[in-house]
């Protein structure tokens, strides 16, 4: 309920803050949501097969976003930030599309 | 391949294996009641929460600024061709009071009045002024079905200009096309598909009308040189064509002034 409870005071947090995100982070923007999407997956996977362990979700979560978000700072840095990006992307794709696949098999047994 | 193998095989951090051989190994359960109520996990989770809400928020007001600045540019463009219009009218109508008034001047003597007949028969020549007269009009469209990639089955300013060439040949004194005088001055041209005619945007059909006599004007037009462009054209483009003789025609005025030109006084 607890952890719940605490999304749900994020999203409203969003919206009733209405932060809008700085000029200079936004590029990092889409890189930041898929790691997170990645971590949430995998932490939803670890759920359904017992083994969920909060310390392991919460710095699994922020480092990815971290490491997605630096990576891509990297890049545009050497000036390869796009291909990066599309690396990070497919990388953070492919391991999403598995976890959601076993998380699909786990509820449906198919 | 190894990467990508170990990308497929094992998509689950490997963090969560380590943490539950460790807490099997301490003798608990890997996943508890205490791991729900933890206080760091409820903070990722906010913190999850306002990174996919800021997101949202974010790409709302991005669409919503990038389609106020297309409004914003629309309008102008209205105002802007509001305003052409305007000051179009405005023109149009100084020309008049001035030709009024160049009448009330020259109306007063006999040598006033026989310029006055010269200058009209210029002004008509030239397409400052209106004329009317009996003539043809040639109506020239698009194919009625558009497939070609590359534009050739609709009209292009090349066949208005061997149109209007054709008419020119064929004896008119006077062409217009949709309603646009063309006189020594006027370019019919096209910029980005669109064909402009007096530097104004035209849509097909094109109307092109021609003073002349209506009977040999409409006959030399067929037999002369834009009589068989148009046919050629119509026969490998489909692109449809018309002439109809008129009794009555009217063709507006060009707008042409003439900025750096002035008449030379050692004219013969």
């Amino acid at each position: 309920m607890i952890p719940l409870a605490g999304l749900l005071a994020g999203i409203l947090a969003g919206l009733y803050f209405d932060v809008s995100v700085p000029l200079e982070l936004q590029p990092y923007l889409p890189i930041a949501i898929v790691a997170a999407l990645d971590a949430v997956f995998g932490g939803i996977r670890a759920v359904i097969e017992g083994i969920f362990n909060d310390k392991v979700f919460v710095v699994s979560f922020i480092a990815n976003v971290l490491i997605a978000a630096f990576i891509v700072f990297l890049g545009d840095q050497l000036g390869v930030g796009s291909q990066l990006s599309t690396a990070v992307i497919v990388v953070l794709g492919i391991r999403i599309f598995t976890n959601v696949a076993t998380i699909r098999r786990h509820i449906f047994h198919a | 391949m190894s990467l990508l193998n170990d990308l497929f095989a094992k998509p689950l951090d490997p963090g969560y294996e380590d943490a539950a051989a460790r807490r099997r190994a301490a003798g608990e359960r890997p996943t508890s009641e205490r791991t729900w109520r933890s206080p760091a996990l409820a903070v990722g989770l906010v913190a999850l929460g306002l990174l996919l809400t800021m997101a949202v928020l974010q790409v709302r007001n991005t669409a919503s600024v990038v389609s106020s600045e297309r409004q914003g540019l629309i309008e102008q463009i209205h105002n802007e061709d509001a305003r052409v219009s305007r000051l179009q009218g405005e023109v149009s109508a100084l020309e008049g009071e001035i030709g009024e008034l160049e009448n009330d001047l020259l109306q007063n003597s006999a040598a006033g009045q026989q310029t006055r007949e010269e200058v009209e028969s210029l002004q008509a020549t030239t397409g400052a002024i209106a004329v009317t007269g009996p003539g043809v009009v040639v109506t020239v469209d698009n194919a009625e079905e558009q497939s070609a990639e590359d534009g050739t089955d609709r009209v292009l300013d090349l066949d208005l200009r061997q149109v209007v060439n054709g008419l020119w040949a064929a004896g008119a004194e006077a062409v217009a096309i949709n309603g646009q005088r063309i006189t020594p001055l006027s370019a019919i041209r096209s910029a980005q598909d669109v064909i402009q005619i007096n530097y104004r945007p035209m849509n097909a059909p094109y109307e092109v009308s021609a003073i002349g006599d209506p009977r040999s004007l409409a006959r030399d037009f067929g037999d002369g040189s834009g009589g068989q462009w148009l046919r050629t054209i119509a026969a490998s483009s489909g692109i449809r064509f018309d002439v109809s003789s008129d009794e009555s025609l009217t063709l507006p005025a060009g707008n042409t002034p003439l900025a750096f030109a002035t008449p030379w006084e050692g004219a013969p």
